[in-house]
């Protein structure tokens, strides 16, 4: 046992050594490759991509729609670089890059995910990069500190089911969700930073703390039901099958798939809409930063964005229009307010929405 | 059994040298030694980690932050924990009892009696123990929700106030009691296989009824069996996840883990600490149950059926009720295979699911199964998925059984391995991924990331289930058949490889399939612990329980469950060539 404990201390302080002195000179060097403006950028992004041969992205992007087709379309433009990627969610993706970065081991170049970014950038792990494909975004979109770019929306509304909720009775604002009709009857997504904390967040963001708070006891009375575990798309699904008439704070556009095949159930916009992004972000101590920025820019240009519409995902540029079948949910294109809420805001505000779910909902 | 004739003579020899010499004793074992410094490395730096969350706060980088006891804290004195805890035993123990009493009727019906069509029980478990447990779980939601064919039925019948509300408690412990049904037929119907019949003719034969022989020899000769099922179904229930959130949380049922999902979700920053806490409770608990289990094991003498005297199991005439069991055994098929499966095909042949209606017969199409298994998605990682469960398998059952062996001979600091092999049993999945991501990424050699890391960490996890298989069947095989292999000269090395490992076959293999058809439905464990560029099924099964619609995921169900029943079904008669019975 203490034999095997003393290699594995040799083993690691070589290890430590051997990866410290260059991994000093590397950090230096990335900084400055990912931060580089001027007009060779990128024919030096590519000579520097060539030497490297690959990038890694952990995502939390459908593997089938969304992370293989980028992969294949990025491949293709540059065939000298090999794309790999690992898919989790939020919170296993914050895990994996944290042990990576304690090990000195760091597997991953870039980083996507809703929540995740921010996870990231508080733990300092994070550093801040340049794209000029960031121009077509919108500027709510956008770092100010540069640690992160946006990669793809998500708006939220109520699912109704359209058999058990006749189109008059549809609520409309949510003051018409505290209608003693939808007792028991309407049902959320507890245990993700996406569900109920954020249903909170949102109308606290809107409204200020003390209308927010008002509300929230009026419609603690009307005995949401806690769905446990599973996606929002699970309980889009519990919808259509006539589980429960209405589900809170689900993706807009998840009813919209099922509706066109036939299913009944459709989604709800509420004024104001809450918005998330989904962001990148490129972590330190990185093995591929030439290719990373590369990568980067691609999922950031109008062909990334286009690959990523079609697998419904919302696009960030503003000259790339969403997937038409969904994009009757785009709150700013069909009269409602949209309140986007910043990675910073979503996660800060997260802890003390889960206390309001605690006190009056659980 | 090839070996039964060198066994009977083996036998003979050992009852001469019994006179004259004591049984031997080993001062110091320097095997269980190895195989504790085994078992050590692979299981102290995750059960490390779990004591280490525990105790201190998580900083956001993943770091331990500062000293505390709020955890333990937080466990035992929320509002919820009282209601939590009473839930849970009744979960646990209903749950254990509904798998207890289908699985050994099925497993008697199967092995002691006449019953017609009771051999395709095996295959029917095996078919069931195939479909992943979360679309186990859905499956039954579909059946007896809301809008499913059972509500229907009844209020087409009674009228549209009449219906059952499966998010309830009966629904939690009839889902996941039907859930552990395969499992504990098969581990008893082992146990029953090597059980002596003669005890039970010997029974009937001075008059008893069939169902005293079977309650006062049976049961009892079929006892280790019996615990280490309970001992297994007992704290699943109390580690289970799926189920109380599926069906309990909707219908405000809080169990102890739902309870420590719940409170964990203070703080963005993922943090392992409720879970650790909860962890490390139900260590302690386990200890003492093993503890006991252990204890029982001293009176093993008791339940050794397999003597040097041969033994042929002999199956019970049931004459005239032999249709009843017959229908009792379709009735219990239909449970734990059919109705999940047929709800599970019939969804995964809909554009969406709302219930079991006539309109939903003309809505039939392959375009879910054309979604799922077009190019690139899971065939790429069939390879390494079977490679994950076949090694996996392969690495548990002879270690287990040697460990088991050695623990139930009582070996010098021998339980020392049962304890430590059935410690991963209370690790939370997700707790367990992380406290392997944290070894491996910090590992000299270059294992991160690669399959041959999930396999180690995917051996620890289903180390347990194979411990107790393996030692049941050990506490069958009485001592005297080594005994006597080892006056005969041989050395223990080869009474453990030609004695006992040919007498352990029949568990062993059960063993073998179940840990194969565990361990490839995993998803936290290879999610975490593969690299980028490695495929695994379960990777696509998570996308779709993310982000698919459910009858995409039971069409994936469906794919998965007919490449289980092929694997498993080519296995089942390769052993049966080799005159091995699962």
């Amino acid at each position: 046992m203490q034999r095997t404990d003393l290699i594995g201390r040799i083993g690691i302080l070589a290890l430590a050594v051997s990866l410290i002195l260059p991994s000093v000179a590397r950090a230096q060097n990335a900084a400055d490759i990912i931060n580089y403006k001027g007009p060779d950028r990128q024919k030096r992004l590519e000579e520097g991509a060539k030497k490297e041969g690959q990038v890694v992205l952990y995502s939390a992007m459908i593997v089938n729609q969304a992370q293989r087709p980028i992969a294949a379309a990025f491949m293709k433009k540059y065939p000298f670089i090999k794309m790999t990627f690992w898919r989790g969610d939020s919170e296993d993706i914050a895990a994996k890059l944290a042990a990576e970065v304690r090990a000195n081991n760091v597997v991953a170049d870039v980083v996507e995910g809703t929540g995740v970014g921010e996870l990231i950038v508080q733990a300092k792990e994070a550093q801040p990069f340049y794209s000029p494909d960031l121009e077509g975004v919108a500027e709510k979109y956008r770092d100010p500190a540069g640690l992160w770019a946006p990669t793809r929306l998500s708006y939220y509304s109520i699912a109704y089911n359209t058999k058990l909720v006749p189109p008059n009775d549809v609520p409309k604002t949510y003051e018409d969700l505290l209608d003693t009709k939808w007792k028991g009857k309407l049902a959320w997504r507890i245990g993700s930073s996406s569900g109920t904390d954020l249903f909170l967040s949102n109308l606290r963001l809107a409204w200020g703390e003390e209308k927010a708070r008002a509300y929230f006891e009026k419609l603690a009375k009307q005995k949401i039901i806690n769905f446990g575990s599973g996606s929002a798309r699970t309980l889009v699904d519990r919808v259509v099958a006539g589980e429960y008439p209405i589900a809170l704070n689900i993706f807009a556009h998840h009813p919209l798939i099922s509706a066109a095949k036939g299913a009944p159930v459709n989604s709800q916009l509420m004024n104001p809409v809450a918005t998330t992004a989904a962001t990148m972000i490129i972590p330190k101590s990185l093995r591929h930063p030439h290719a990373a920025m590369l990568l980067i820019d691609f999922i950031l240009s109008k062909e990334g964005q286009q690959i990523l519409a079609q697998a419904n995902y919302f696009p960030v540029r503003s000259d790339v229009p969403p997937n038409p079948k969904v994009a009757k949910v785009v709150p700013e294109k069909n009269g409602y307010k949209e309140n986007f809420v910043g990675p910073d805001k979503l996660n800060s505000y997260t802890v003390s929405s889960e206390k309001i779910y605690q006190d009056l909902f659980r | 059994m090839a070996t039964e004739l060198d066994v009977t003579d083996a036998a003979e020899m050992a009852r001469q040298s019994a006179v004259r010499a004591k049984p031997r004793k080993l001062q110091f074992s320097p095997l269980v030694l190895l195989l504790c410094v085994i078992l050590a490395i692979l299981i102290i730096p995750p059960t490390f980690f779990l004591v280490d969350v525990s105790f201190h706060t998580t900083r956001p980088d993943g770091s331990m932050g500062d000293f505390t006891l709020g955890y333990y804290k937080a466990l035992f004195t929320g509002r919820f924990f009282l209601p939590a805890l009473i839930n849970t035993a009744i979960y646990a123990v209903g749950s254990a009892v509904v798998a207890l009493a289908l699985g050994v009727t099925q497993a008697v019906l199967v092995e002691r009696t006449n019953t017609p069509g009771r051999q395709y029980v095996v295959l029917g478990s095996i078919i069931a123990l195939g479909i992943p447990n979360i679309l186990h779980v859905v499956a039954w939601l579909l059946i007896l929700g809301r809008s499913g064919p059972v509500n229907a039925a009844l209020q087409h019948a009674f009228g549209s106030a009449v219906g059952i509300n499966v998010y309830s408690m009966w629904g939690m412990i009839v889902i996941e009691g039907v859930n552990f049904v395969p499992l504990t037929f098969l581990l008893m119907s082992s146990v029953l296989r090597a059980t002596d019949a003669s005890f039970e003719e010997a029974s009937m034969m001075s008059g008893a009824r069939p169902l005293t022989t079977f309650r006062s020899i049976t049961l009892r000769m079929g006892l280790p069996g019996i615990l280490a099922l309970l001992l297994l179904v007992f704290i699943r229930a109390f580690e289970s996840f799926e189920v109380p959130a599926l069906v309990g949380l909707a219908g405000n049922i809080n169990v102890l883990t739902t309870n420590v999902y719940q409170s964990s979700r203070g703080s963005v920053t993922p943090s392992y600490g409720d879970a650790g806490a909860y962890s490390i409770c139900l260590l302690i608990i386990i200890v003492a149950l093993l503890y006991l289990y252990g204890r029982l094991s001293r009176n093993a003498h008791k339940f050794q059926t397999i003597t040097g005297k041969g033994y042929r199991p002999r199956v019970i005439n049931l004459g005239g009720m032999k249709w009843g069991a017959s229908v009792a055994l379709l009735v219990m098929f239909m449970l734990v295979t059919g109705l999940p499966l047929l709800i599970l095909v019939f969804t995964s042949l809909q554009p969406f699911y709302d219930g079991v209606t006539p309109d939903a017969f003309g809505r039939f199409s392959f375009d879910n199964y054309r979604e799922v298994l077009g190019p690139g998605s899971f065939r790429d990682a069939i390879a390494n998925t079977l490679i994950l469960g076949a090694a996996t398998a392969t690495l548990v059952v002879p270690f287990t059984a040697l460990c088991a062996w050695l623990a139930a001979r009582r070996r010098p600091g021998a339980w020392l391995l049962d304890q430590l092999a059935s410690l991963p049993l209370v690790f939370p999945a997700i707790v367990m991924s992380v406290a392997f991501l944290y070894v491996f990424v910090n590992l000299p050699v270059p294992l991160y990331g690669t399959l041959l890391s999930v396999i180690i960490a995917s051996t620890v996890r289903y180390m347990p289930y194979g411990m107790r298989y393996a030692y049941a069947g050990v506490l069958q095989i009485h001592n005297e058949l080594e005994d006597a292999s080892m006056s005969a000269g041989a050395r223990r090395s080869s009474t453990f490889l030609r004695i006992v490992m040919p007498l352990l076959a029949t568990p062993m293999i059960s063993s073998w399939l179940l840990i194969f058809l565990l361990a490839v439905q995993t998803v936290s464990l290879p999610l975490m612990l593969v690299g980028p560029g490695t495929e695994i099924v379960a990777v696509s099964l998570f996308d779709l329980w993310q982000n698919g619609q459910v009858t995409e995921l039971a069409s994936m169900g469906i794919a998965w469950v007919c490449l289980m029943t092929v694997v498993s079904t080519t296995f089942y008669y390769v052993t049966r060539r080799y005159q091995l019975t699962i």
